[in-house]
């Protein structure tokens, strides 16, 4: 009796025919469940090289900025009508003097910068010196040229603020670090951390509204008051350039 | 007559102390914390011309460093302390002219300065009634204070020493 063995060449899967249509079938159920995620990447190289540029990106970007800054000088001019309606202290753009740092004591007992505009440039005892980011301190003493700065982290250095979200009132004392301690008139007050501190704008020394800082942590378990340590916006140590608000009434 | 530059070297070096001060090298501080920079002056003054004139030089040191800060704390009795401290020591023998004994008694009349100023913030709040936040502060005020001022006192005094002895040697 002859046994006939079957080829091995003609088993489906040595077939290339088969395979192809199998391919071909994997790629259509690829393309159908990935709902062209493979299209759209290619797309993405191909298209690629003529995308917007940064060019047109910083075009955008000033646009937007413009746009920002027309919205900030309607808004402080609305501000500066409302409170002349209400009598309230007015600062203007007239009364800021851009100033340098000259000296720089932030790490010892003294928490100090000297600025180089003193009584000859208008600046008095008093004024409030405002940093990129927000106000660093009060003027303390001006020479005739210069004038010097307790900075708001200084051991002695208190200021009214207030806390625009829960409209509460306190006092920032400076402790001698980077953070100064906010102390709260009152035990139960709504606040957050994270929350901003500002200027207040009834205060009759800073000018409203102000940026100070950030609330970083709440002390809930002091007594009697509600005591939050305040991460400064801005940094004294880094900051060369600084604006003085002349106290004008 | 010809001026002596070497004759006045006390009085140029006491005159840039508060210059330093408003300096304030960042390269020379620690975690911002400045060295102690009147005791590098009166450390070398002191050991030269005995405890009593240092104790008033303190005393003057002192005046015019707290003209800068107006605050109602002082420098004035550390400074005082520590003059009368330097000139004692050396008067007593007890000083030998190398950079340990310079570092160490930099570092330890730094240290009397600042806790005196320290007492005195404390004293104040505790008057006041307020909150003692500033401690943790001022404990690391001081100690990078005697830190810095011990480390940089044997290049600092000594170098004003030989300076002031010099000058010493020319006056009599």
């Amino acid at each position: 009796m002859v046994k006939f063995r079957r080829l091995s060449n003609s088993r489906w899967w040595n077939n290339r025919k088969y395979w192809t249509i199998i391919l071909i079938f994997s790629i259509l159920l690829i393309v159908r469940f990935s709902k062209t995620f493979i299209f759209r990447d290619v797309y993405y190289f191909i298209t690629k090289p003529f995308w917007p540029g940064e060019y047109q990106q910083e075009i955008l970007r000033k646009s937007a900025n413009q746009e920002l800054n027309i919205k900030l000088s309607q808004l402080e001019r609305d501000n500066l009508r409302l409170r002349q309606l209400l009598d309230l202290q007015n600062f203007s753009e007239a009364n800021k003097l851009n100033s340098s740092v000259i000296s720089r004591n932030t790490g010892s007992w003294w928490k100090k910068i000297i600025l180089n505009k003193g009584s000859q440039n208008g600046v008095s005892t008093g004024d409030a010196v405002i940093g990129p980011g927000g106000l660093i301190g009060i003027v303390e003493n001006t020479s005739m040229l210069t004038s010097s700065v307790q900075l708001l982290t200084a051991p002695s250095s208190k200021v009214g603020v207030w806390n625009q979200r829960a409209n509460l009132h306190g006092l920032l004392i400076g402790v001698g670090t980077k953070t100064p301690k906010l102390f709260f008139y009152s035990k139960d007050v709504d606040i957050k951390v994270g929350d901003y501190i500002l200027s207040s704008p009834a205060s009759t020394i800073l000018p409203p509204n102000i940026p100070i800082g950030i609330i970083q942590s709440i002390d809930n378990e002091s007594k009697p008051n509600t005591v939050a340590t305040v991460q400064l916006t801005a940094q004294p140590e880094a900051i060369d350039w600084v604006q003085i608000f002349r106290m004008r009434f | 007559m010809k001026f002596d530059l070497n004759q006045y070297l006390s009085l140029i070096s006491f005159l840039i102390i508060p210059l330093v001060i408003f300096w304030n090298p960042s390269w020379l501080s620690l975690m911002g914390h400045q060295a102690y920079w009147p005791i590098f002056w009166l450390l070398p003054w002191a050991l030269i011309h005995g405890p009593f004139k240092s104790m008033l030089l303190g005393f003057l040191l002192g005046f015019i460093l707290d003209s800068f800060n107006a605050d109602m704390y002082t420098q004035i009795p550390g400074l005082m302390i520590c003059g009368f401290w330097f000139g004692k020591i050396e008067s007593s023998n007890k000083f030998n002219n190398n950079p340990i004994h310079f570092g160490l008694t930099a570092g330890i009349g730094s240290l009397i300065c600042g806790v005196i100023y320290f007492c005195q913030i404390v004293l104040k709040l505790f008057l006041g009634n307020s909150p003692l936040w500033v401690f943790s502060y001022g404990i690391q005020n001081i100690f990078s204070q005697v830190f810095l001022t011990s480390l940089l006192a044997p290049v600092f005094c000594k170098w004003l020493y030989l300076f002031f002895i010099k000058e010493y040697k020319l006056k009599m």
